[in-house]
């Protein structure tokens, strides 16, 4: 089925910002919004980007669902950033009413805990949404860095080309398909749920941060016990941060640990794609289509 | 009377005529859903001891051993005992092979995991169940044992055993607290097949009631990786307990959430929630919810009974539970009571 992609933004359109999990302060996001002015948008600040919350969330569970919720049903917002993830979407996922978004698409913005989203908007309702850094990744300096410019980019409807280097773990070949992914904590959360993703002939995307190796295992284990990983069309791995270490040591890197579960697959595969926690962190449509091209260099090109 | 014989000579005398009893059945509707149980243990029957998970020494299963034998049973411990892969009880091929061995050994009437850590998961899906389903023995092991109890819950309907392993037996049994020994012994209780009972301590969350269902559940964590595998359990009209140690407020917050959004607290017939350790919030981050607030929304439109504080989890008072055995839970306002009924 063809995926529904929301109007890519014109000059003067609005964003609004909320904070559907985690609680951030507003002086964090100035970077993030002084940037989206500079490239010719209108940003409209959500009431939990300046919540009084004195807890981990960015306010109670109705206050993140109604702001969300607001800016879904604001026909004047174009698209909608999350200012980071952390973690509460999944408390409210099954309350948002998606009715007017289905009507009037728009983009949500944002990756970790926001794949919630994500991955309930395509398997649901078939409409694309955007993989990409958030408020802090604006912060110290980074405004110009091609991973900033690569939302902006997306943003505008420019289509990706994105490159990077070989890995002595990727698999060779060229797979197209609709990309889906995101966080492997999110991803394992939500299998079985109603917004879990099929990965059938899809590009899948996988990246976490700050996971115990042990835990990685078992999730790329889950992944592949519930089917996820044998009828890929292709698969990409990306950071895998900070990983943690058990005091009785895992013995191996988090790269062999997805590698021993992922080699027996003949479809490409890379590692060490920018799209992580880091830095690093291309936008990335979910549900858009992309030509993944592993050989001496990696490529992923949209709509080929 | 034993029901079993009972259902059998009756079905004799009407000759093959067994609709009324079917219908009587359906009427207790969990009653399909019991599981066959092994053979309960006898003197000199042999415990095997094996490692499918994390790795532990000789020395650290002695105090087991000892025990299990004073209790007039045979212990055969396996290979994986004193082996070591990093954080395995040996390589995978190891754990399977020693796992496999004593699963197919004919002498061998239960099987003890030497302890939890990490590693059941790498191997479930090539062990060879054959022999075990025409001959079914007890398994026995709780938190990342928890994919065995599962996998063969699921998949044979053969009950198996939630129970402490070798690494909680106390080193020196004379100087052992009251309840080390207690949950010990519950164990043998348990392998003999004594009818277990355990009680609570009220917790005022708790949501009163009496229900009868198969007892099912485990490490909490450990039941959300199984999603949607060939390992996940179903629990509509069954009794589910939970447990886990080590994870952040948030974490077990988005667990429950998993339970409730893959369907599985919504045909409970009810709900034990044992030990949960916390992990303490970082600075900054306080989730600011109890574990009882976390668990009481999920559930806050079903009507079943639900306790908390029940003594099982990763802590010293954790009892023996028979997985896949029908169970009474009763709770109110000054007792709470678990009770095997068949």
């Amino acid at each position: 089925m063809k995926t529904i992609i929301p109007p890519y933004l014109q000059k003067g359109d609005t964003i609004g910002i909320v904070a559907p999990a985690g609680f951030m302060a507003i002086e964090k996001m100035q970077s993030c919004i002084d940037a989206l002015d500079s490239w010719g948008y209108t940003v409209q600040l959500g009431a939990t980007t300046h919540s009084s919350s004195q807890n981990y969330f960015s306010g109670t569970d109705d206050e993140r669902l109604n702001d969300l919720q607001q800016m879904l049903n604001d026909k004047n917002i174009k698209a909608i950033l999350c200012a980071r993830g952390g973690y509460g979407t999944s408390r409210i996922i099954d309350g948002i009413d998606f009715e007017k978004f289905s009507k009037h698409p728009k983009w949500i913005i944002g990756f970790s805990d926001i794949t919630v989203l994500h991955s309930h908007i395509f398997s649901n309702y078939k409409i694309a949404s955007m993989h990409a850094p958030m408020a802090a990744a604006f912060n110290d300096g980074e405004l110009a860095n091609p991973y900033i410019e690569s939302l902006k980019n997306a943003l505008e409807g420019k289509p990706s080309h994105y490159e990077c280097p070989s890995h002595a773990f990727n698999n060779a070949g060229e797979a197209k398909g609709q990309l889906v992914g995101g966080n492997l904590s999110l991803l394992c959360h939500l299998i079985g749920t109603d917004s879990d993703i099929k990965t059938k002939n899809k590009i899948l995307f996988l990246e976490d941060v700050g996971e115990y190796l042990y835990n990685v295992d078992r999730m790329m284990l889950q992944l592949k016990r519930s089917g996820k990983l044998d009828k890929l069309a292709g698969l990409i791995i990306g950071g895998f941060t900070d990983s943690k270490d058990t005091e009785r040591p895992f013995g191996k890197s988090v790269y062999d640990i997805i590698y021993e579960q992922v080699n027996k697959f003949d479809y490409p595969i890379c590692f060490g794609f920018p799209v992580s926690h880091e830095k690093e962190n291309y936008a990335l449509k979910v549900g858009e289509r992309y030509t993944l091209h592993v050989g001496e260099s990696v490529s992923l090109i949209e709509r080929p | 009377m034993n029901r079993k014989s009972f259902l059998g000579t009756a079905s004799a005398l009407v000759g093959g005529i067994t609709i009324p009893f079917k219908n009587s059945f359906a009427e207790n509707n969990s009653d399909y859903l019991i599981c066959k149980k092994p053979p309960y243990l006898k003197s000199n029957d042999v415990i095997g001891i094996t490692a499918p998970a994390g790795f532990i020494t000789q020395e650290e299963i002695q105090p087991a051993v000892q025990v299990m034998e004073s209790w007039g049973y045979k212990i055969q411990v396996g290979d994986t005992i004193g082996k070591k892969d990093f954080t395995f009880g040996g390589t995978d091929d190891e754990r399977l092979n020693d796992f496999q061995k004593m699963l197919d050994d004919p002498k061998i009437k239960a099987i003890m995991c030497a302890r939890g850590g990490y590693g059941s998961i790498r191997i479930v899906d090539r062990i060879n169940w054959t022999k075990f389903k025409a001959r079914p023995k007890w398994i026995i092991g709780f938190s990342d044992i928890t994919v065995l109890h599962n996998h063969i819950h699921n998949n044979f309907q053969i009950a198996s055993i939630h129970s402490k392993m070798t690494n909680s037996f106390p080193d020196d049994w004379s100087t052992a607290e009251p309840i080390q020994i207690e949950t010990i012994i519950s164990i043998q209780d348990a392998l003999s097949g004594r009818k277990m009972k355990y009680s609570a301590i009220p917790n005022t969350n708790n949501k009163e009631g009496i229900a009868e269902g198969v007892l099912i559940g485990g490490n909490l964590k450990t039941i959300e990786t199984l999603s949607a595998t060939a390992s996940d359990i179903k629990t509509g009209g069954k009794i589910l307990f939970v447990e886990d140690t080590g994870e952040y407020l948030y974490s077990i917050d988005r667990m429950f959430w998993n339970l409730k959004r893959t369907g599985k607290l919504k045909n409970l017939k009810a709900l034990i929630v044992g030990g949960f350790r916390i992990k303490p919030d970082d600075p900054g981050e306080e989730f600011g919810k109890t574990i009882e607030e976390i668990v009481l929304e999920k559930i806050k439109n079903y009507n079943y009974p639900v306790c908390f504080d029940f003594p099982v989890g990763h802590q010293k008072n954790n009892f023996a539970l028979k997985c896949g055995v029908k169970h009474r839970l009763s709770v109110k306002e000054n007792e709470v009571t678990l009770t095997e009924i068949i």
